[in-house]
């Protein structure tokens, strides 16, 4: 393994989907020897695509596990994570992002830049990942890579600027013009393998010219001597201008644009130049860790190969030989042998085999290195985990992990399936934060948790084909929430007298709506009205009364509960009592609060022919969706709207079924609102019934 | 409670009929003025004042994208929350949102048949009636012809409602004879009304160029700190 840092580069290939992405990766490692033939994503050779590992993904022609894998270029070595593009998978995508240095943002040139391109945007953004874009497809019919550059400046606020200019498009394109060497380069051979330097076509000469400036006047901001040497007219080479063009990239100021079209095998290996001449290595990028010990204070991690060890655990998979760990190494060595410590549980782990992964063939290796990726076999640990040197208390950054806002019962068809669904189902959440599961007491089922409808659909296949866990599933649940609209007082007392000691307990105070979280708990007493002893007891009895709200036990948020007075007995007072008498309090209270029900409200981004712009807002009123804008764009539409997650089940066949297919929408959380009283009143109607069913 | 609250401190009361109207039903209103000096911002000042009214205001925009577009809202509105001090503005908010219509075209897309069909599929569908549309970004130049805004005119009688568009002018420019900006000198017969910003001192003026009743009399401007409208 190469010891020079700068050689390196992890990048991710970010976008929405059916961009291409799978399909540009797979060119990737073609061209770079990883794999000796080309299969397309929707395979019809029954092969698929070489990243997309997972049956799942293959058959839906989708990527949802971020596989890495590991390719040379130029003397660079490159590891490549392909992450998913739909947006119930975002926290793959988010956590692909953490160990990331730099991304490729790829666009479809028809398409242009897509609600999931926003997304993903906004997550690039918020790691602070440097970027360079591809506009794939530029053999598709009306293919404009112009107006996706507009796009990139226009929607997403990037200082976008071509690098190439595409030499025909749609049926006619044939290569690029390289705006930094200003040469022509066209793609021989079966595969696009031969690449052929000519100059450049007499018809796009001027066009050329034209852009280089404006790609040099965009450079020249970036470095000095550029911008010196083009106001003196001097001759101003591609180095020139790709150092420059680097100096933006690493500050995130500029965002190179490149294209092609990966499935015609054009502009994919001017890319990868790109992305080692461009993009950051791993001792570019600030890389920062919390210190356990010192209240969690910031540290820079230094990326030497000589420093005690820190790494992140981003992946987990199920393989043939147990689990496969993916990580990422931010300092020091990882040494098959050595021993650390998941800073997470404090258990010890020993380094077992360590390899190098190619999608779903790997290579043995001996060490990992700072900066570089790899995956590690006989490790029992969560995504997320940080190990490190035992010298160091270091966790990586946390990341922000949503709540699920869906929920599912699942029932096995079998005890084979039982046995194997657990195993699942333990698998999974150690994989995925956002999906969580537990067993409901009241009626035994096991419940599933999660972020959309499809997200929970892949799991419940997953469960089916890789641990043939059959199981049926229920209606999915909306995750409603109650709280209070208004401060109401309480002053309870909790007396039992029952023969031997007895009990007692009063407490007094208020609740009220809290906007900036779930729970707050404030101590007001004083002189001892209630004993020191007995406070925590307070706010555990309160907390236990949030659990299942009074209104239609749905967990209780954004509560306030401040006690102020009460009073003990020597004798009777116990924590059992103060317990018990805030869990009385809280009651009394709650129900003269005006409890009300929350419910989920997602942010639906609908992409549309204009044509079926009024069939689609329809299929939005209807949900009791709010309509925030429409935005049109030549033939295609944009439908910005809010709608309760209880109305969004199967939205997709509706969509489909009113639009011809031609209509596609993206989905996730906005926040939680009120429900209608209309609303809360069938809600209620239908708990009665079931309770009344359970009862008989 | 609070809406009331807010309408009875709001200062364009003044210049608003005993309905709370500036312009008549049908009536066409501009809001001149030179880039970056606060057309937007009271528009959408305007459009807030409807949507407290309880009436629905569809919001157009060419060129500017929906996000950008609510970010305004969101902006002034806030900004009207911190000056008021009003507590629960998000609830306020969440009430008003249903009321608002954003719709964005690129400039070269947008035409009034295309209008047209667009709003009447929306009102066939019982899924928006505009009592108030604002334009923001049309381009007052060689192109606009008498008819289109005539079509407008129309259009806006159609659904009951009227319509305000910003202007943009030029610092070099001379208004006409009769001191309208030549942007819409050829058109000023058929606004109703058309106010001019201009910034004065420390203030932007809200200077009345045509209009009847009270809004030609009274004196507002805006504060350029928080672009809202003070008397």
């Amino acid at each position: 393994m190469s010891k020079e840092l700068n050689k390196i580069r992890n990048i991710g290939i970010s976008a929405h989907i059916d961009s291409g992405k799978t399909t540009l990766t797979e060119r990737i490692l073609f061209y770079t020897n990883k794999i000796h033939a080309i299969h397309d994503v929707k395979g019809k050779d029954g092969i698929g695509a070489v990243m997309d590992s997972m049956e799942l993904e293959k058959e839906r022609g989708i990527t949802i596990a971020s596989a890495a894998t590991f390719c040379k270029w130029n003397d660079h070595e490159i590891n490549i994570i392909d992450t998913p593009g739909h947006v119930d998978f975002t926290i793959e995508v988010e956590r692909s992002l953490r160990v990331l240095d730099g991304a490729i943002l790829v666009l479809c040139s028809v398409g242009g830049v897509q609600s999931q391109s926003i997304t993903v945007d906004q997550q690039m953004k918020r790691y602070n990942v440097p970027c360079i874009a591809f506009i794939n497809k530029c053999d598709r019919s009306g293919a404009n890579p112009e107006r996706v550059i507009d796009q990139l400046r226009e929607k997403l606020g990037h200082n976008a600027i071509a690098m190439q200019l595409p030499i025909g498009l749609e049926v006619e394109h044939e290569g690029v013009v390289d705006l930094a060497s200003m040469k022509a380069i066209y793609f021989d051979g079966d595969n696009g393998e031969i690449l052929r330097t000519e100059e450049i076509p007499a018809e796009l000469v001027d066009k050329a010219e034209e852009k280089r400036e404006e790609l040099i006047e965009m450079a020249s901001n970036f470095c000095d001597d550029l911008a010196e040497a083009f106001l003196e007219e001097q001759e101003v080479t591609a180095e020139m201008i790709l150092e420059a063009m680097r100096k933006g990239v690493l500050a995130r100021k500029v965002t190179p644009v490149y294209m092609g079209s990966a499935y015609k095998n054009k502009g994919v290996q001017p890319l990868m130049d790109a992305a080692t001449q461009l993009l950051p290595d791993p001792s570019e990028v600030i890389n920062i860790a919390l210190d356990l010990d010192q209240d969690e204070d910031e540290i820079v991690l230094g990326s030497s190969a000589a420093d005690p060890t820190v790494a992140l655990a981003f992946k987990l998979e199920d393989g043939q030989y147990g689990q496969l760990t993916y990580i990422r190494v931010y300092q020091g060595t990882l040494t098959k042998g050595d021993t650390l410590i998941n800073t997470r549980s404090g258990k010890k782990i020993k380094i077992g085999r360590l390899v190098q992964m190619h999608s779903n063939q790997m290579e043995d290796i001996s060490e990992i290195q700072a900066g570089y990726i790899g995956a590690l076999f006989g490790i029992d640990c969560a995504s997320g985990d940080t190990f490190a040197d035992p010298k160091l208390n270091y966790s990586m950054t946390s990341m922000f992990v949503p709540n699920p806002v869906i929920s599912l019962a699942i029932i096995p068809k079998d005890n084979k399936s039982q046995i194997n669904m657990s195993k699942a189902l333990n698998r999974f959440s150690k994989e995925d934060p956002t999906f969580r599961t537990y067993v409901d007491d009241e009626t035994n089922e096991t419940i599933i948790e999660g972020m959309g409808e499809l997200h929970l659909e892949v799991y419940v296949e997953r469960m089916q084909r890789e641990y043939g866990a059959e199981v049926a599933t229920g209606q999915p649940r909306v995750a409603y929430r109650e709280t209070i609209t208004k401060r109401a007082d309480f002053n309870y007392t909790h007396k039992k007298q029952t023969g031997g000691s007895g009990q007692y307990g009063r407490v007094a105070g208020y609740i009220e709506p809290f906007a900036d979280g779930d729970f707050e708990f404030i101590n007001k007493i004083t002189g001892g009205s209630i004993p020191t002893q007995f406070i925590s007891s307070c706010e555990k009895g309160f907390k236990a009364g949030l659990t299942k709200g009074a209104l239609m036990e749905f967990p209780v948020t954004g509560i306030k509960v401040e006690i102020n007075d009460g009073a003990s007995h020597a004798v009777d007072s116990s924590e059992m009592a103060f317990q018990a008498a805030a869990r009385g309090a809280f009651l009394e209270a709650y129900r003269k609060a005006k409890p009300v029900i929350h419910e989920p409200i997602m942010k639906v981004v609908i992409e549309t022919p204009t044509e079926f712009q009024g069939t689609v807002m329809g299929t939005i009123n209807q949900r009791r969706g709010t309509i925030l804008g429409a935005q049109e764009e030549g033939p295609m539409c944009v439908i910005e709207s809010q709608v309760p997650l209880a109305e969004m089940f199967g939205y997709s066949t509706i969509l489909r079924s009113s639009t011809q297919g031609k209509a596609q929408f993206t989905m996730e959380f906005a926040s939680y609102k009120q429900v209608p009283k209309s609303i809360t009143e069938e809600l209620q109607k239908k708990r009665d019934e079931e309770s009344k069913k359970g009862a008989a | 409670m609070l809406k009331k609250d807010l309408m009875m401190r709001n200062p364009l009361r003044a210049v608003s009929d005993e309905n709370g109207y500036i312009l008549p039903e049908g009536g066409l209103g501009a809001v001149v003025a030179r880039a970056g000096v606060g057309k937007t911002a009271l528009l959408v000042q305007l459009s807030l004042n409807s949507l407290l009214r309880g009436d629905n205001v569809l919001h157009i925009s060419l060129g500017d994208p929906v996000r950008k577009v609510s970010l305004w809202y969101k902006e002034v509105f806030n900004n009207i929350g911190t000056h008021y001090k009003i507590d629960k503005i998000d609830d306020l908010w969440n009430e008003l949102l249903p009321q608002r219509f954003i719709m964005t075209f690129n400039i070269d897309g947008f035409s009034v048949p295309r209008l047209d069909e667009r709003l009447t599929e929306l009102a066939d569908q019982d899924i928006f009636h505009p009592q108030m549309i604002l334009i923001d970004g049309l381009p007052f130049n060689d192109q606009l012809k008498r008819t289109d805004l005539h079509a407008l005119k129309d259009l806006s009688e159609k659904f009951n409602s009227h319509i305000w568009f910003t202007v943009r002018s030029h610092r070099h420019e001379e208004p006409d004879s009769e001191g309208m900006p030549i942007q819409i000198s050829e058109f000023s017969d058929l606004l109703d009304v058309a106010i001019k910003l201009e910034p004065e001192d420390n203030e932007i003026k809200l200077n009345v160029l045509k209009g009847s009743g009270s809004i030609s009399t009274q004196a507002l401007a805006l504060d350029p700190a928080t672009m809202l409208i003070k008397e």
